[in-house]
């Protein structure tokens, strides 16, 4: 037979028709699609299987209770414990992408002297001989932790000072630590029996705080409730989020803050809406009316509001001593649903800020944020997880991570009790590093090593048989049987939370009425996270959403 | 018994925090791309800030976030995917994306009323080491396919399997939340069985201060809205894209 073109054409035309209706073409399509997801160089996920780990987060003071999913030695996944009795289940928006940060670009992997690569032998070397030589600062951004009584004691030994960085929320307490003696470690906002809070630019719903602290408390007694248990006002230039969730939101003039506080105490102190009598003010409320682009109805009407539904509390963004001192007006210091103070009371520390004098070295502990500088030319030691970029410290030390230490996790900044809490070393580490309090340890040996005093803490804990533990049920401490049992539970994620002080035990007199503050700006949970990197996954807030502007001085 | 799982919102109760948005994109193992832009970027979950439109103290602002709505009727996603790499899954409502099947022709993404499909338009790629910090449940996709929100269900498998280790048919409802709804710090985003007459969520959804964007089309989304502030909720009635701050691929 012989084959024409003809033929051959009316082959192909029906082996092509064919091929349509045989599963071969959308087998190959299919199968096509499946190579082409299955690059070698594609990063797949291990097969592994996950565990759970209760934590704390140790990226900033506030201590929120983690649940870490593990795989293989490494954090795959961080979510809130939502037994956590402060944090109720809520991390700043950064946590959940911490347990990525370990990784991040700009980890600092190894020891650097001005510029150029070192070694621990050096480093050591290098403090010690500076130490011997004269005093050496040490600041601290974590009070509190076994590794901060490390950082006392060396300072205490070798005539140097131990200090420490308050965050904005500690500096909000501060007026108040220098009129009652109290300081402001053992100062907190009863927030739970508040039912009025004016905040004067505080980020209350923002990361004020301890995030899921005041958020869980708004959303139980305020978020979409008609009559609310807790009444927001935010006083704010701006329509900031908090503004846009209060119950209200009261523009103002920007930096007019301070003159509103002492109009309103003007008003109160005049219309006899308050018993307390401390200096009046020198602003008159026509004054702060003009200052503030209020009317003076608007500033009396207010007045009048704040002690309409007692308690009430006024919180400033900063540290504003007239902000404070309308507290003082209200009765509110000292006072339930005011600024309590807690059952130990801690000595004072000196702020970080505080001109140095003299020093020969100036130790900075990984959690004091990245920006803050000291004024001095002493030699600075700069420990850090992450290189933030340009630094006057003439050292760089690579400092443990997320979740690469054991590491206590005392009370958070402004909670109205006492907590202690641990956080294991849970992930592995795969290069050289130290804490700077194992870094002292290793210069005096006659320290006593973190490890030591957080199980020393802990013995004291269960000797003191007050408070109780929350593991995730609440269990008085009296009825844990032995000290093992409970390191153990506190090992696991469990959050001791010490007894209420009952009101009073805060005395506090004005006086003089205090001078207007230089406005300062507030700081939500973004100013507050202390790394100075961002986990990659923030540019889904930054970037790939216009939900938030970035940080400026971040590097994400 | 079927499952029809979905959500319900409160406006205002969200604060535009975004934790649902990084906890989902770290649940989902998105990766955060540096040449991503918001018109680019794979956000599954999106929090888009509104406001009623008014200069100085009259101004208000909301925070809705936007995602998948799992249509439950005339889907249109499912309808126009020509690879059949879409559809509605009959046990749980849940409208399912099939990455292996996807060509990329995003026909999807464009029938989307909430546009709420993101295209890979780049290879997956995380610093180095950082792989190790991936979600072992999700597989990461590839470039040229089309993503979105599946309700977290490397979740409900993990607990479809531990109820099947336990004899069980069911799962144990407090075994499966996604990842926004577990996030939320101030309780926003609640998720149960919109087919459970007693599912607390269920309950919501019939609230009368609940509603739907776009439910005029009759697609039967099953995320629900709630606001008690009347300008929210006209402006969720209008078109809340026109009206948006943000403006998003």
């Amino acid at each position: 037979m012989k084959l024409t073109r003809r033929d051959l054409l009316a082959w192909s035309a029906g082996a092509a028709a064919g091929l349509i209706v045989t599963p071969i073409p959308w087998k190959i399509l299919d199968d096509t699609s499946i190579w082409s997801q299955n690059w070698p160089w594609i990063p797949q996920p291990a097969r592994v299987p996950v565990e759970i780990r209760q934590s704390h987060c140790t990226l900033c003071p506030k201590g929120c209770g983690l649940r870490v999913r593990m795989a293989a030695g490494w954090a795959v996944g961080v979510a809130g414990m939502k037994t956590h009795p402060t944090s109720h289940g809520a991390l700043c928006p950064l946590g959940f992408g911490a347990h990525q940060l370990n990784w991040h670009p700009q980890r600092l992997r190894e020891v650097r002297h001005r510029g150029n690569a070192s070694s621990w032998n050096e480093a050591h070397a290098a403090f010690a001989r500076a130490s011997s030589e004269g005093p050496v600062v040490i600041i601290d951004g974590y009070p509190g932790r076994a590794a901060s009584s490390v950082y006392e004691s060396f300072a205490e030994k070798n005539h140097g000072e131990y200090r420490v960085f308050r965050g904005t929320e500690l500096r909000s307490l501060n007026p108040y630590e220098s009129w009652t003696g109290v300081p402001v470690t053992s100062l907190g906002y009863d927030l739970e029996n508040t039912q009025t809070l004016i905040s004067f630019g505080a980020p209350l719903l923002d990361g004020w705080g301890t995030p899921g602290y005041v958020t869980r408390l708004w959303s139980e007694k305020s978020g979409g409730v008609d009559d609310p248990q807790l009444r927001i006002i935010q006083i704010e230039p701006s329509l900031s989020r908090t503004a846009a969730r209060a119950r209200q939101w009261l523009r103002i003039h920007e930096g007019s803050e301070s003159a509103l506080a002492s109009g309103l105490a003007r008003v109160l102190m005049e219309q006899n809406l308050v018993p307390a009598h401390p200096p009046i003010p020198a602003i008159t409320i026509s004054d702060a009316a003009a200052r503030t682009g209020w009317s003076e109805d608007a500033i009396q009407e207010l007045a009048r509001t704040l002690v309409s539904r007692p308690p009430a509390l006024a919180i400033a963004a900063n540290e504003n001593p007239t902000v404070a001192a309308l507290n003082v007006l209200l009765g509110s210091v000292g006072a339930r649903g005011g600024i309590v103070r807690k059952e130990k009371i801690s000595h004072a520390y000196v702020s970080a800020s505080a001109a140095i004098s003299t020093a020969r070295a100036v130790l900075i502990d990984s959690s004091v944020p990245w920006d803050f500088a000291p004024q001095t030319d002493a030699e600075i030691f700069r420990f850090a997880a992450w290189n933030g970029g340009p630094t006057k410290a003439d050292w760089l030390l690579p400092a443990p991570g997320f979740l690469e230490e054991l590491t206590d996790v005392p009370t958070a900044p402004a909670l109205p009790v006492e907590t202690y809490a641990v956080a294991p070393a849970l992930v592995k580490t795969t290069f050289e590093l130290q804490s700077a309090a194992q870094f002292l340890v290793g210069i005096d040996s006659s320290l006593t090593p973190p490890e030591k005093t957080i199980h020393d803490r802990c013995a004291d804990l269960f000797k003191n048989r007050s408070g109780t533990l929350h593991a995730p049920e609440s269990i008085a401490i009296a009825k844990i049987e032995s000290v093992q049992q409970l390191k153990e539970q506190l090992w696991k994620g469990a959050v001791w939370v010490g007894e209420a002080s009952p009101p009073g035990g805060l005395k506090c007199e004005l006086k003089e009425w205090p001078p207007e503050p230089i406005p300062a700006t507030a700081a939500g949970w973004a100013d507050s996270w202390q790394a100075p990197v961002l986990p990659p996954l923030a540019s889904k807030l930054y970037i790939e959403s216009n939900l938030r502007d970035a940080p400026e001085r971040r590097n994400a | 018994m079927s499952a029809r799982y979905g959500m319900v919102i409160d406006l205002d109760r969200c604060t535009g925090c975004g934790s649902c948005m990084i906890a989902c994109a770290s649940e989902n193992n998105v990766p955060s791309l540096p040449q991503a832009t918001a018109r680019t970027g794979l956000t599954p979950l999106l929090v888009r800030k509104v406001s009623n439109g008014e200069d100085g103290e009259r101004r208000r602002a909301a925070f809705i976030p936007i995602m998948c709505a799992h249509c439950e009727h005339d889907t249109p996603c499912v309808k126009v995917c020509p690879q059949q790499a879409v559809e509605v899954d009959k046990a749980t409502g849940i409208v399912m994306q099939m990455p292996q099947r996807c060509l990329g022709c995003r026909y999807c993404m464009t029938a989307c009323p909430y546009h709420a499909r993101y295209f890979n338009w780049w290879d997956p790629a995380w610093p180095k080491g950082m792989e190790k910090s991936l979600n072992p449940g999700v597989a990461v996709r590839m470039r040229g396919v089309v993503e979105k929100c599946n309700l977290c269900h490397a979740r409900l498998h993990a607990a479809e399997e531990k109820a099947a280790a336990a004899g069980k048919r069911e799962i144990d409802p407090a075994d499966y939340e996604p990842a926004c709804a577990e996030a939320c710090p101030t309780g926003a985003i609640r998720f149960g069985n919109l087919a459970d007459p007693d599912d607390p969520v269920s309950k919501e959804a019939r609230s009368p201060e609940a509603f739907r964007l776009l439910a005029e089309l009759g697609t039967e989304p099953k995320l629900y809205y709630k606001s008690k502030e009347a300008w929210v909720r006209a402006l969720a009635e209008s078109n809340s894209a026109r009206n948006s701050e943000v403006q998003h691929g």
